[in-house]
This record gives structure tokens, sequence and C-alpha cells, in this order.
């Protein structure tokens, strides 16, 4: 609504009522609000758009998980013009690994994606939108996914731009006899995220205290990780490798880790000797993303049946 | 402005509207601070028999001068007494008051017949037929045996109620009672709260919806700021308010004849024509003289009066003022 | 205060709301029980009594619940057969504390914006306008956690209005608010009707809908009582009642002379006026006695009366039904 007058001489003057502009533009449904609250949970993860408190957790920790990657550059750099072999303190395989930083951080960030939600109960406005139970564990999850990734590969791309810098038989020919690593890292640090991202999401969506939830999930991977050495140890036959190893959880992604760097699971490792290994730990490595997928969508299924 | 609202004459029999003849609860010279904040500030009223509406802004004061009064909150300056005992410090009195906040979890498990009376044990209740009354009294007798974590909001307000009745309190103070309730238990609880302030006890309630409590209570009190904003009974408030122009709303057969008429009156001091009311509201600062010269006036000007109607008259309009 | 229900340019002759034959039942209690109604495009008041089940209602038309039989079309859509098209075009504000606390209010709406579905940038600009549109100033760039209970539930209305929905669901939006606080988000409610949105507003408070709705829909123990348009619901009685102040006795008197039937109670004086006409003798008496004529207004039923005459007899118990 606009109102015109014309003044003594003929001038015009016109008021412009605001009022509510009604929105006609283009509209998505389950698409774009999956996408919208997977980009909003990666924002709240890396603490964007709030206060600079918490932001400090998620780059401090990419920093330690990335200082390893610094240093080994740097020892490459300070010895490049030495004889003797290039000293490595860690390899890209052993880089796909758990740190107590990344365990530290899944127990920090999947909490903090999830629990408030309930807690404040915000969720009922999610589900007033079109957006179903499915859509919102794919998008958390997925930006869990997302940040794990993220923090796990980067110190990778560090190490690997580094190491071919101070490659002693230069940048290109590194890239040429490397380019296995290329695919490598990233399958590897995949299978680790998303397993770490779906049981961090997973048990925290059993609580609405942060705390409680991230508690529980180093709790859980101890607990398996404990448990499993401990009936390794007893369980002493062949090479010192045993099927109950499949039943640390922290462990269950390196096992496929070795496989894909190594083609077979680690002849050290403890699960070396028993037949299969590889496929089981395979299946073992699916049935727990199952099991978290399954909690997670009866945690989130707000359709009343 | 002017938190003086309450005038009276000095002359004998008359008192400041903020104190009672017969005062249960008395408050004196009261001040409450929590660090910086200064929740109540030089308070002094008191309350007696029959219903009192505590009314105010959130954040004004209320609830920590209903905590006060019951003895939860202790006062940084000042004296709050209960049949003339210190209520935070006798146990006798703290027998006497029940207060009713508005939002307390209640022990998980129990149904509305256990924890009624749970608080009736905790108090020593020899009347075993105690909480079986008070059930009845708040309407809850039906739904006794069910969880009280399984009831509306409504329900478990009334159930609260009936676990202060259930020690017969001779003060009984609730914070927003109706919160929650829907329209047929809200009547039946205003009639209760009536009830219970005929009786004899000393009731305070606070609420926001000012309908309700015109409806409720006999008097109110008003708290701004920590501050006393106005005392009494609603009428009189407003009749306190007499020399503040008021605005009334007149409608009838020939509006804009008998408006002519009016503009003459010295009693108006403004006019202005609704069409969404489909009258004239009529801005004057001598309500009385006004009133008296209208019908005459709409009679000589032969104008059918249909609607003559103070619109600051309510409780609302009476709050505005107060507030701002 | 209620504005004329405006059309939008299209000519809608689709009910906002059919429900046909719906019924919801839970282990142990119905819900809602055989609801069969049309609702027009507007303003809507849903009110309930014992156990009325609103929180069903608003949850099945969602679609988050489904109904145990019958259908229901929001705004010409099947509910069960397109739950994500429905929500599409509501927006809904619950009851209870909603917000993210660590956020501030302008990203929490643009981000639910997105969330509706809008675009990135077509979202902030709307978050922006509907913020303007609640009166959320600069304390839009706040964190929620600081903020008071009005700007709270301003927040919340602003997060159901940004998708530009059709309807909203607004669940008791004046709980917990002070009287200023009610009137002015009354206010902003009443404009959403200008606005062209329709506003299904839940509410034990029969004040708030007999001011803002011009339909009104009330539910008894799952069981329709009513629905039709608020006007047709308030009858004019054949009384009218007038303030005269001290002077009620000779009033009321002087009207029996003249064959007026009057009574005189609590300070009011209730004429029967049996035609028109008698206003005029009214008037004249008044005048005649040169009492001053504080109010004259036509003696209206409220809804709390339509409700209470036309709940069942067991209301006042109030007990049955959990669900609500």
């Amino acid at each position: 609504m606009s109102f015109a007058a014309t003044g003594d001489e003929g001038a015009r003057g016109a008021v412009y009522d605001r009022g509510y502009r009604p929105y006609d533009g283009p509209r998505g449904r389950r698409g774009a609000a999956t996408l919208a609250l997977y980009k909003a949970s990666i924002r709240r993860g890396l603490g964007l758009r709030r206060a600079w408190r918490q932001k400090v957790a998620p780059f401090v920790l990419l920093a330690v998980v990335t200082i390893p990657a610094i240093v080994n550059v740097g020892i490459g750099y300070v010895t490049r013009d030495q004889a003797f072999d290039r000293i490595e303190i860690i390899t890209y395989r052993n880089y796909v690994g758990v740190s107590s930083a990344l365990l530290l951080f899944v127990a920090l960030v999947a909490p903090d994606v999830i629990c408030p939600d309930r807690r404040q109960r915000v969720l009922p406005l999610m589900f007033a939108r079109p957006l179903i139970g499915r859509d919102y564990v794919t998008a958390k999850v997925g930006a869990i996914v997302s940040i794990l990734f993220m923090f796990s590969f980067l110190p990778q791309v560090v190490l690997f731009v580094g190491n071919m810098l101070v490659s002693t038989n230069g940048a290109f020919d590194y890239l040429t006899e490397n380019v296995d690593v290329l695919w490598k890292v990233p399958v590897a640090v995949l299978v680790l995220s998303l397993q770490y991202a779906v049981v961090g999401v997973a048990v925290s969506s059993l609580t609405d205290r942060r705390i409680v939830a991230g508690a529980s999930i180093i709790g859980m991977f101890l607990v398996t990780s404990i448990a499993a050495g401990v009936i390794v140890g007893e369980d002493i036959d062949r090479s010192g490798g045993s099927l109950a190893a499949l039943i640390n959880v922290l462990a269950l992604p390196l096992y496929l880790r070795d496989v894909v760097f190594l083609g077979q699971v680690d002849p050290e490792g403890s699960l070396n000797g028993t037949s299969g290994g590889g496929w089981l730990a395979l299946a073992a490595y699916l049935v727990v993303l199952a099991a978290g997928m399954v909690v997670l969508l009866r945690r989130y299924r707000w359709v009343e049946r | 402005m002017s938190t003086d609202v309450a005038k009276f004459d000095g002359s004998a029999g008359s008192q400041d509207p903020a104190f009672v003849a017969d005062p249960t609860v008395t408050v004196t010279e009261v001040s409450v601070w929590f660090g910086a904040k200064v929740a109540l500030s030089d308070l002094s009223c008191s309350f007696g028999a029959g219903v009192t509406g505590l009314l105010g802004p959130n954040g004004a004061g209320k609830t920590t001068l209903m905590r006060a009064i019951t003895g939860m909150t202790p006062v940084n300056q000042g004296t709050v007494t209960v049949d003339g005992h210190n209520p935070r410090t006798d146990r006798r009195v703290q027998q006497r008051v029940a207060l009713v906040p508005e939002d307390e979890a209640v022990p998980a498990g129990l149904t509305a017949r256990q924890f009624v009376t749970y608080i009736a044990d905790l108090h020593r209740i020899a009347d075993r037929a105690a909480p079986e009354r008070a059930l009845v009294a708040v309407g809850m007798i039906d739904a006794a045996d069910r969880p009280v974590n399984s009831f509306s909001k409504g329900m478990r307000q009334r159930t609260k109620v009936a676990a202060a009745l259930v020690c017969d309190p001779r003060v009984l103070v609730l914070d927003e009672p109706l919160n929650g309730a829907d329209p047929v238990q809200r009547l039946h609880l205003i009639a209760l709260f009536k009830q219970l302030g005929a009786q004899g006890r000393t009731v305070i309630v606070s609420s926001h919806v000012l309908n309700e409590v015109e409806r409720m209570a006999d008097r109110v009190i008003v708290v701004i700021h920590g501050r006393l904003a106005a005392a009494g009974s609603q009428r009189a408030i407003r009749d306190a308010m007499d020399d503040r122009p008021r605005h009334v709303l007149v409608r009838g057969s020939d509006v804009r004849r008998l408006a002519g008429a009016l503009v003459g009156l010295p009693s108006v001091s403004g006019l202005t024509f609704d069409p969404v009311r489909d009258g004239v509201v009529v801005e004057t600062g001598q309500a009385r003289d006004f009133a008296m010269a209208l019908p005459e006036l709409a009679r000589q000007a032969a104008v059918r009066l249909t609607e003559v109607r103070a619109l600051d008259d309510s409780l609302e309009s009476l709050f505005r003022e107060l507030v701002q | 205060m209620r504005p004329t229900w405006q059309t939008s340019c299209v000519v809608d002759t689709e009910p906002l709301l059919r429900l046909t034959g719906l019924t919801k039942r839970y282990p142990g209690v119905t819900a809602l029980d055989d609801l069969t109604v049309e609702v027009p495009r507007g303003l809507i008041g849903l009110v309930g009594a014992n156990g009325a089940g609103k929180t069903t209602t608003f949850r099945l038309l969602l679609g988050l619940a489904h109904p145990t039989e019958g259908q229901i079309e929001v705004c010409g859509i099947d509910v069960a057969a397109d739950p994500i098209g429905v929500r599409s075009r509501l927006g809904f504000m619950p009851e209870h504390d909603c917000l993210p606390l660590d956020q501030t209010a302008a990203d929490v709406v643009s981000t639910f914006g997105e969330l509706s579905g809008l675009p990135a940038r077509a979202a902030r600009q709307r978050a922006s306008d509907i913020l303007d549109l609640v009166g959320l100033d600069e304390a839009r760039f706040r964190p929620i956690g600081g903020f008071s209970t009005g700007m709270r539930q301003r927040t919340k209305l602003a997060q159901a209005l940004v998708g530009d929905p059709e309807l909203v669901l607004l669940d008791e939006p004046t709980a917990g608010l002070d009287p200023l606080g009610r009137e002015e988000m009354l206010a902003l409610v009443a404009r959403l009707g200008t606005f062209g949105i329709s506003v299904l507003m839940a509410t034990h408070l029969l004040d708030d809908v007999q001011q803002v709705c011009d339909h009104v829909v009330m539910i008894d123990a799952g069981r329709l009582v009513v629905s039709g348009t608020t006007d047709s619901l308030l009858e004019r009685t054949g009384f009218v009642t007038v303030d005269v102040g001290a002077g009620g006795a000779d009033l009321t008197a002087a009207l029996a002379s003249q064959s007026i039937h009057a009574t005189w109670a609590d300070g009011l004086v209730e004429v029967t006026i049996d035609s028109e006409v008698d206003l005029d003798v009214l008037r004249d008496v008044v005048a005649e006695l040169r009492l001053p004529m504080y109010r004259l207004t036509s003696r209206l039923t409220s809804l709390d009366d339509v409700f209470l005459r036309r709940a069942s007899a067991g209301a006042g118990a109030g007990t049955s039904g959990a669900a609500g």
C-alpha cells in the first residue's frame, strides 16, 4: 500500500507502507531443511556465530593434532641434506589414529551439537517444519562426520605437502611415488570419522546433558578398549591375536585402516591370526554403525505411531 | 510519578488503604536485596482476613514479598509479622502460613492423595480426613489416586493448593495459582479462594489476569520496582485517581449533535470521534461533574444514550497508568 | 480491538481447517472424540476444558500424530497424505521455552527460516523484517539467554512467522506475561490478521479470545461444544447496567413508578429494557433526579458465560482426562 499526494506546484510525494511483505520466492522442503540443519550444526560444532569461548576448544585441538605433522616436516627439512634415511616420526598410516586429542574432541563436539536441542526443548520447533526424524539424524551425523573428517584430514594434508616440499627427490617425484597415499588417507580418515561420529552422536542422543554424554562417550571407548585388551591378553594363542579384539570399538576403524594401507590386518596387532580377520573387522564395524543408527532413529522418532 | 495514590483525609476512622484495621500480616519498612539487585524497597503494608490481590509487573518484587511473608526469604531491613510473630523464626506461626509457589516440582511417583497426605504428615496434622477434605475442596478427588506427574499444569496447581489447605492455614499465599487452569477450573478456583477468604483466612493471591483479580479480591496491593505503588479496593483506587483525566465513551442516536452540546461543558477538556467504537470519546478532569451534566444535556438535545462507559475503568488501564 | 477480517486478493473459499470425525484415543483416555468442524480463515480461538487435548490437537494438525479415526484438512491439504506439505504452511509457537539460549535472536530466527525451506539470504532478510514486526530492536543481537519473558515470547513468535506461514499455531501466547506484555502480544496477534495470516490460538483466557478472535472453537473433554463467530456467541441480553453512584435506590424507585423494572445490587442498577424507548425514560429519570450517569452499558454475555453454560455438568470437578 502506498499513498501519493500531489502538492500545490504539482510536486509529488508518496508514503510507502512497509507493513508485511509475504514471501514469494523459492521454498525448499525436506532437502533444503536437512541441508540447512547440516550447515547450522557444523557452525555450532565449530563455535561459529557464538562467543569466542566456544571457538577455543575446536581450534586448539586442531592445532594440537597438527603438531606431529609440523614436527615431522620440520625434521625432514632440517635433515634434508644429510645422507642417512629420512627419519619419520609419523607415517600416514599411523597418523590416521586415535589421539587423545581426537577422542576428547568427539566427546566435546558431539554432545554440544546434540544435547542442547533436547535439553532446551528445541526439537518440537524442528519437527514442526518440513523435516522428519531421518532427516534430522542425517544432518547431525553428517555434520559431525564432516567436522571429524576435516580435523583428521587437514593435518594429513599438512604432512603430505610438507613432505613433498622437503623431499630429497623433489616434490613431483615424491608425489608420483606416493600416489596411493592420496586415496588411502581419505578413505581411512572417512572410515574413522564415520565410526566416531555415529557412536558419539548416538551416545549423546541418549541424554540431554552434555557432560553426561561426553563422559559416556569417553567411558564407552575406554571400557571396550580395556576389556578387549584384557581378554586378548588372556587368550594367548597363535601370534597373540584374538577375536575378542573386535570388542574394542575404539580400535575397529584402525583394523580397517590397516586393511586399506597394508592390504591386510596388521601382523603385529591384536587381531592377527584370526582367520578372515579383515572381513570380521568390517562386519563388526558395520554392526556398530547399524546399532548407532537404530538408536538414533528411535531417539528422534517424533511422529507417534 | 507519584506513588501516593492513596488519599485519605486524616479524619477519624479513615486510614491509609495500604493497611487494614485488623491485620494478620504486617509488613513494616521492609527492604530485601540480592547482591546489587534491590527486590523490595522500604515497603509497608498489611493484610487481613479476606482475599487481597497482589499485582505488579514481572520482576517487580511480588514473589519476594510473598516469600518474605511466609518466612522463606529473610529481610535485610524492616520487619514482617504474622499474628505478631516473625514467620522466619517462630515455628507455631510457620504452621499457620502456607505458600503455594508458581513452579515447584513434586516428588516423582506420588499420587495426588499421597502427596497431600505426605505434606499433612510433615506438618503432623492429626486429622486423618484432612487430605480428603482438601482434595474435595479443590475438586481433585476423582483424580486423587493418579500420579501427579501425569497431570496437566492446572491439575498440578490445584493439587498444590490442596497440599497447602490440608494444614488449615490462617494465611494462604498463592503465586499465580490459576496458571495453566482451563476456564472451568479457573472459575472453580476463584470461587474457592473467595470462600476461603470469607472463612476469615488471609488469602493473598498474585495474578497477571486482572479481570480475575477484580472478581476474587476485595482489595489489591500494587508493587512496582519493589515499592508500593497503590493500595485499596479497586474502586477506591480509581476514585483516588479522580483528578486524572478520564476518557468516557458516549454512544447514542445522534452523537454529533450531542458532541456539539458537550463541547460547551466546562468539565470537558477534549473530545474525539471514534469511528471504530461508533461514538465520541470525551476527556474530562472532573468525572462527576461531567456525569451529572450528561443526561440533562442529552435530554435537551433529544439524543438517546445507548452507552456511557469510562474507558480507563478497568484494573488494566489503572495498571498501565501506574507502570508508565 | 478485533479487526474486520480482510480476505486476501485471491478469493479463498477453502476453509482453514476441516476436521471430519476426528478421534484420538490413547490407552486409558480419549483425547478427542468424533470432532467434526469447519473453521474459516481468520483469527480463531481454541478453548478447552477437562483435558481437552489442545496439545494433541496441535500435534495432529502438524502431522506429528496419527488420528485413531477421522480426517484432517489444513488449508485444503489432507494431513495424512502430505504432512510435510502441511508443515510448510504452518508456523508453531509452543507454550514452553524452546529457544537455544546461547545464540542471538537474529541468528536463531534466521536459522529457523532456513529450516523452513527458505534460501539463506531470504531467510536472513525475513528474519530481520519479522524481528522488526515483533518489536525486537537492538536486543536481537544479544543471546536469548538474557531475554525477559516478553522478549522470549516475541522471539518465539518470530520463528513461527519467518517462514511466511498461512496459519500459525499459538499455544498460550500470553502465558507468563504481565498485563502490559499481554496487551502488546494480543495487539501483535491481531495485526497478523491484517497481514493475511490466519491464527489458531489455544488459550485458557476467554478474555483474550473475546478481545482478539473472530471465531471460537470450544472443546470439552474431547467433544466439540461449540464453533462459531465470537459475535454470534455474545448475545445482547435485555438488560442494561447503570452506575449512578450512591443514588441507586432512588433511581430504582423512580423507575418503578414509570413501570420499568430495575434491581439495585453491588452499587449498580440493572434495568430491564423492553424497548429502546425505555432508554429515553431512563435518561430522563436520571436527569430529573440530578444523579451522575457514570456508566450505561448493555449487559453482554461474556464467553465465560457461554462456556459455563455449554460445558458439561461434570466440568465442576474437572478431573477426567490427562491429555492436554
